[in-house]
């Protein structure tokens, strides 16, 4: 037992110890919040500079509509809901977010159309204007079929759709007014007609100490989507990097024969468990700092509420078991190989199964108490992830569910450890070619 | 009593047999050298002694400090494998004290300084391993072979990569090893280090023992059939005097073989008459001319079983 604690206590400060651990450390979430950060930044650094937007009107009744909605776009605040402008008020400052669009009416040239589209076309080529629109004479009849599209917006990029999204509700708002009129109808009835209703989504309500019935809570995303997401991704993690270096360790320890001096010391199970241990030591370090700055995260920005203490001990149950079975099928690999080519190839199985759950966390998230998300979280492989991200969900899973999980979790990284430990025994002194999984099978069975 | 003993044993790998029917025995507080050209069954031999090769079953047994178990691990015995064994990017001390603290030994501070101490190795005490040169990072894995003070020592060629100086620093302190009671077994291709530390040599060829003993016996089972000659003069051929079977060439002096019936005074006689004898001596063949004779035999040796006996009875 001591020699299994020496040898956990080599195996965490080997992997803890060094510079690369420790920048990913501090690397993982600088990537995963900087990305979010940089969009951040980026959204506020779009092209300001005024757009100029021919508009040919066969109709002469919507160029003045959309100039006039322009102009009051071109002169307001953002936080001006009728109009959403494009200025923003940043630490007391109004400052442009968007772009002016300055809208322009041509009278067509020539008398037939598509000369005046290959004029406009050659002038957007020459950047004078950024794009043109033409609105045919009918356009207050058009009906709103999709295939004869009354307005159309000419751009030469073509992934730039903000002004052809503006466009829509002006021209919507002055061809509906036509049509109410024509219709002899009262637009402040139509108005009150047609007024949208929402739909809210709100949590169970339940007794409180009083017996009086509580309030329900308005769901809210971050308690129900990141924060399970958030401990799902944690987990994968810590799995990831606490499991599977232990492949290469394993490794180095049989190519620079250093495992034949370890056997001459300690016996091969108590030389692989304190592997395991020592791994276990360095994946609940890096959740201990990922859970605090998580904590500290959400209290700064006045979420602490949502942070899932309640599956805090749940969390680093599964993780430490997840590290064990998973560790120990690394292990398994690391010394039946003889290379890290090999080495490779034999983990890709493996790492299927860790990122399994991957491909349906979204449908158990939505839908956390079907009778799939419970089946998917009752599976071994899968349990860690799926049952603790489960429970982070309101209103939470049953008691017995991540019991039986755990109890799932055990027996299966019983059977990795054992097999783990067979294959260990014997492939790390086998020097020479790596073994096929056939020759692993009968060193599992044969014992 | 002896430490360790091996009966009759035989490990195959595969079709490959390494180690053939071997029996040997070293006893306590002796130095045991393993010769034999690369791949003839030494590393095999003391891996079945380390017990991290087992032999193939049968009738043949290894008593290692009288004890017959299966595991490799006991705190009694070191080991030194073959160049690696060394973690690359440990640092020197902790990886000694790493290898103390698992043979169970608990005062590994001092033991650690005052092997580094002697072994010159104070300077790189905190360096990492893959800095070192090959001959310091063997010298770190001796140390890590004996810093808990084993009863029995294994180690597999020690000396390769070590300069002089260097092999005489490892070679006291192996030789101070036995003055404090341990055994040593170590194999080596340097026949001068294996004629001079080791009260005992092992030769192993194609998996089977052809020598064993003290190096007088062996050399006696040879026989006085060697002439060291020196003779100044034109580069006179000595295989043209008759009863002269083979020759070898050490630039400053010759070593002549000559057949049983041959009179040395012929020899010298002859040698006489092309060049200035300066130096003539009878001798027992060195272990070097051992060892070849048995590793690479002539054509007229080739069916005879070298292995089993002694050429000159």
């Amino acid at each position: 037992m001591r020699k299994m604690i020496v040898v956990a206590m080599r195996e965490y400060a080997a992997a803890v110890k060094t510079k690369a651990f420790i920048l990913s450390l501090v690397l993982m979430p600088i990537m995963m919040g900087g990305s979010i950060f940089v969009q951040m930044i980026m959204r506020d650094k779009v092209d300001t500079a005024a757009k100029r937007i021919a508009v040919v009107d066969y109709s002469g009744r919507l160029f003045e509509p959309i100039k006039a909605k322009a102009d009051a776009r071109n002169e307001n605040d953002a936080s001006d809901k009728q109009v959403k402008g494009i200025f923003e008020e940043r630490d007391g400052v109004r400052t442009q977010v968007q772009p002016r669009y300055l809208f322009e009416r041509i009278e067509p040239a020539e008398a037939d159309p598509n000369q005046t589209l290959l004029e406009l076309s050659n002038r957007v080529r020459s950047k004078e204007f950024f794009a043109f629109v033409v609105i045919p004479a009918d356009v207050l009849d058009a009906k709103g079929d999709r295939p004869g599209t009354p307005v159309q917006y000419y751009s030469n990029s073509p992934t730039y759709d903000d002004i052809q999204d503006w466009l829509v509700p002006p021209v919507n708002e002055s061809v509906q007014s036509a049509r109410i009129q024509s219709a002899q109808l009262d637009p402040k009835t139509l108005k009150a007609v047609t007024e949208r209703v929402w739909v809210g989504n709100l949590g169970l309500v339940s007794l409180d100490a009083g017996g009086q019935v509580t309030k329900a809570e308005a769901t809210n995303k971050i308690a129900n989507f990141f924060v399970p997401m958030g401990a799902m991704m944690l987990m994968f993690m810590v799995v990831m990097v606490g499991a599977s270096p232990l492949v290469q360790s394993v490794l180095e320890e049989k190519m620079q024969r250093i495992a034949e001096v370890l056997l001459g010391s300690v016996s091969p199970f108590s030389l692989m468990m304190g592997k395991l241990l020592g791994m276990v030591g360095v994946s609940l370090t890096i959740a201990t700092v990922y859970l605090v700055g998580a904590f500290l995260a959400l209290q700064y920005a006045g979420y602490a509420s949502f942070f899932p203490v309640h599956i805090v001990w749940w969390f680093v149950l599964f993780q430490a078991l997840a590290v064990l079975m998973y560790g120990a099928l690394f292990i398994a690999i690391g010394a039946a190989v003889s290379d890290l080519k090999e080495a490779q190839s034999m983990m890709t199985p493996v790492m299927l199964i860790v990122v399994a759950p991957m491909f349906v966390w979204v449908n158990v998230v939505r839908e956390p108490l079907s009778t799939m998300s419970t089946v998917f979280s009752l599976i071994p492989p899968a349990t860690p992830m799926l049952m603790v991200m489960r429970q982070a969900i309101p209103p939470g899973i049953p008691l017995w569910q991540p019991l039986v999980g755990v109890v799932g979790v055990i027996l299966a990284t019983l059977a990795c450890v054992f097999i783990a430990g067979r294959i260990f025994r014997v492939g790390i002194l086998m020097q020479g070619k790596g073994a096929k999984v056939g020759e692993m099978m009968r060193w599992v069975f044969r014992g | 009593m002896n430490v360790v003993e091996i009966e009759n044993v035989t490990k195959t790998f595969g079709r490959f047999t390494a180690v053939n029917a071997l029996s040997l025995v070293v006893p306590q507080g002796s130095i045991y050298g393993f010769i034999g050209p690369n791949g003839s069954g030494k590393t095999t031999t003391l891996r079945m002694i380390m017990r991290i090769y087992h032999p193939d079953p049968g009738p043949g047994r290894i008593r290692v400090l009288g004890e017959t178990h299966q595991t490799a691990a006991d705190d009694r015995v070191g080991y030194l494998p073959e160049e690696r064994g060394l973690y690359k990017k440990m640092k020197v001390r902790d990886i000694l004290r790493f290898y103390a603290e698992l043979k169970g030994c608990r005062d590994f501070k001092g033991r650690v300084n005052i092997w580094l101490e002697r072994m010159g190795l104070s300077e790189w005490a905190d360096k990492k391993v893959e800095v070192l040169s090959k001959g310091m990072a063997q010298k770190v894995q001796f140390i890590s072979a004996v810093i808990a003070g084993p009863q029995l020592v294994i180690l597999d060629e020690p000396f390769t990569g070590l300069d002089p100086v260097n092999a005489d620093v490892l070679r006291e302190a192996v030789l101070d090893l036995r003055r404090n009671g341990s055994t040593v077994i170590f194999s080596t291709h340097d026949m001068a280090v294996a004629e001079k530390m080791c009260d005992l040599i092992f030769m192993i060829y194609k998996g089977n023992k052809v020598l064993d003993g003290t190096l007088e016996s062996i050399q006696e089972r040879y026989g006085t059939d060697t002439l060291r000659v020196r003779i100044e003069g034109n580069g006179f051929d000595c295989r043209t005097i008759p009863g002269v079977e083979k020759v070898t060439d050490f630039g400053k002096f010759q070593e002549l073989r000559i057949s049983q019936e041959t009179d040395t005074q012929d020899v010298l006689e002859e040698l006489m008459r092309h060049g200035r004898v300066t130096h003539f001596e009878l001798t027992t063949p060195s272990l070097h001319d051992i060892f070849v004779r048995i590793a690479s035999p002539e054509p007229k040796d080739i069916h005879q079983p070298v292995a089993r006996e002694p050429v000159h009875a």
